[in-house]
């Protein structure tokens, strides 16, 4: 705890939020466009972790939240006011889950897992079949803010994923999910509402997903099911956190910092070779490195620090 | 309509389906059943299966006389690189043991994105197809094309060829020791090992045979794993997970529903239902159809 709060950590913190603030200020599109995609999987991996992190239940369909929070802002879109509309998309996320986690999360380890795989598969191709009913091939978003105000509100989402997540992880209800991931039975003989416990935490970590999706809507201009619903998303999630390694607000951030890098490097030139790339990492990491990308740093600094001894 | 759902053509495409998802899961179930690992890779499989036809097809002019013994070698091969690499690594690092299903799901998924994205890359997302043995043939009322009667003949010996070796013969005796208790086969001098590695190369060529098979019927694409991946999944929990003769119960069962619930409600709705009643069963009975609770782990 001591670490986290420590005045060193927190004034790295500002640091870093005020440079990331400022980037419109002084970046063309191009650069706001690499901020953009560094803040959203910020947002969305520190929300993943929230979730799967913590309890260890993993989530193979979180882009399900991201999407409806996009479909669900494409609905209200100019009916109500914008920020209700993106506002929406995170109820909806939120409820999605809580309606969905409550029975899937009696169903424990690997059926859980397949289970919101599934599950996301099958909200995408409800959509896809409510579109297609519908006839209407793709909605367009009229009126959306400019790219700076746009910017501002996912470095709000980031920034709030990583407080919610530091926030939670060291709280009371935050070491109950940690209970429940080390043994769960044990967790429920001492008193901790699992059931409770794990529904909450998936339904939070829907919530943040829920408004990027809504935001990354109207940057994007444009709604496709087929896009927005993409299983990519979750997998990137996936990625970020194991490759990061642990369940900190750090892994989010590392995590991201690599994979956006890689992704502004590959994705537009060579998006399979990029994909496959991301497949092995996945793979190397959870074989070879489970204790990830943090893991790694902490033997280093250990190693360095005992040769410092010598 | 009403004609349609009782005419014997409808009962036979039921079936035929239900064959070819029997050997996919049951390829599935084996691997979950003596390792415990929760392969979401295996309709990738079934796609390398489906290419290989496809290409030894149209290169070599060769039908599923060649294709198939390709594709046992090629499931063999995967079997064993999968066990060198992965199987290997999850079990002994002690770390691992204690999260090792959601590991070995966390690192069949990153197989799973590289097999296809690699099918891809060689291959291209076109939609491939050709044209094998596809003439009708009539029996009695029922008419059939030649490839699908092939394809529930070769999966109907195949059932009954894995149900025999695992009823008659001793390392059958031995995998189904496992799979029922792995620690207690292993005190009786079972050799885990070798079964774990004889069960992934069983598992993976069954889902490469099946490939085959699926190729000379369906059309196909790097993402055509999905499509008997999932229901794999579906049937194996209905059947109860590790418990083959139930899933192949299962199979038959999923084939009926989904060829009738299609001819009802149109084609269109196949991944709509697939995945509906793929998050029934989990929500419902996760425990199977058939099986005793043992959800709670």
């Amino acid at each position: 705890m001591s670490t986290l709060w420590s005045s060193r950590t927190l004034l790295a913190s500002a640091a870093t939020l005020a440079f990331m603030a400022s980037l419109p200020l002084w970046g063309d599109d191009p650069a706001i466009g690499v901020g953009i995609n560094l803040l959203v999987w910020v947002a969305l991996s520190a929300s993943w972790i929230v979730f799967s992190g913590l309890t260890g239940y993993i989530s193979l369909g979180h882009a399900v939240f991201y999407g409806i929070g996009g479909y669900v802002t494409a609905l209200l879109w100019l009916s109500v006011p914008m920020w209700a509309s993106v506002a929406a998309g995170g109820v909806a996320a939120a409820l999605l889950a809580l309606v969905a986690g409550y029975p899937c999360l009696r169903v424990r380890g690997p059926y859980f897992v397949m289970l919101t795989f599934g599950l996301s598969q099958f909200v995408k191709f409800v959509v896809i079949e409510i579109e297609t009913a519908l006839q209407i091939g793709g909605r367009l978003i009229i009126g959306a803010p400019p790219l700076d105000i746009i910017y501002w509100l996912f470095l709000a989402m980031a920034t709030g994923a990583v407080v919610l997540l530091a926030v939670i992880r060291y709280s009371r209800f935050g070491s109950g999910l940690r209970a429940i991931r080390e043994d769960e039975v044990a967790a429920e003989t001492i008193g901790i509402p699992t059931v409770k416990y794990k529904a909450l935490a998936f339904a939070i970590s829907a919530i943040i997903p829920g408004l990027v999706g809504g935001i990354m809507l109207m940057r994007s201009g444009y709604l496709e099911p087929d896009t927005i619903f993409d299983p990519t998303v979750s997998l990137t999630m996936i990625c970020i956190a194991v490759i990061g390694g642990g369940n900190t607000p750090a892994t989010a951030l590392l995590g991201s910092l690599l994979l956006v890098g890689l992704s502004e490097t590959l994705w537009v030139r060579f998006p399979l070779v990029y994909m496959i790339l991301l497949g092995c990492l996945l793979v190397t990491f959870v074989l070879a490195v489970p204790q990830g990308l943090l893991g790694l740093l902490a033997q280093w600094r250990h190693r360095l620090h005992r040769r410092g001894e010598k | 309509m009403i004609d349609v759902v009782f005419s014997a053509q409808l009962a036979l495409a039921a079936i035929a389906a239900g064959a070819i998802y029997a050997l996919v899961a049951t390829g599935l179930n084996l691997v979950y059943g003596t390792l415990r690992l929760l392969n979401i890779a295996h309709g990738d499989f079934v796609m390398i299966g489906a290419y290989l036809a496809f290409w030894v097809f149209t290169l070599f002019d060769f039908g599923p006389a060649l294709s198939l013994p390709l594709s046992v070698i090629t499931g063999i091969l995967l079997g064993l690189v999968t066990y060198k690499g992965l199987v290997s690594t999850l079990t002994q690092h002690s770390a691992h043991t204690d999260r090792l299903e959601s590991n070995s799901l966390l690192a069949f998924f990153g197989i799973s994105i590289v097999l296809q994205n690699g099918a891809a890359l060689l291959f291209t997302n076109n939609i491939r197809a050709y044209r094998y043995f596809d003439q009708v043939i009539t029996l009695g009322t029922m008419s059939i094309t030649g490839n699908r009667l092939l394809t529930l003949v070769i999966s109907t010996f195949l059932a009954l060829a894995t149900a025999a070796y695992l009823r008659f013969t001793l390392f059958g005796l031995a995998t189904r020791a496992v799979i029922q208790n792995r620690d207690a086969s292993s005190i009786v001098g079972i050799n885990l090992p070798r079964i774990y590695l004889v069960s992934l190369c069983f598992g993976f060529s069954l889902a490469c045979v099946s490939g085959v098979l699926v190729s000379m019927m369906e059309p196909i694409s790097p993402i055509m794993g999905f499509g008997y991946g999932i229901p794999a999944f579906v049937i194996i929990m209905l059947g109860g997970l590790g418990n083959l003769f139930g899933g192949i119960t299962a199979a038959f069962a999923l084939g009926v529903v989904e060829t009738y619930g299609l001819a009802l409600a149109g084609s269109n709705y196949r991944s709509l239902l697939v995945y509906g009643i793929f998050i029934l069963v989990m929500i419902l009975r996760p425990e199977g159809l058939f099986g005793k609770s043992q959800a709670a782990r």
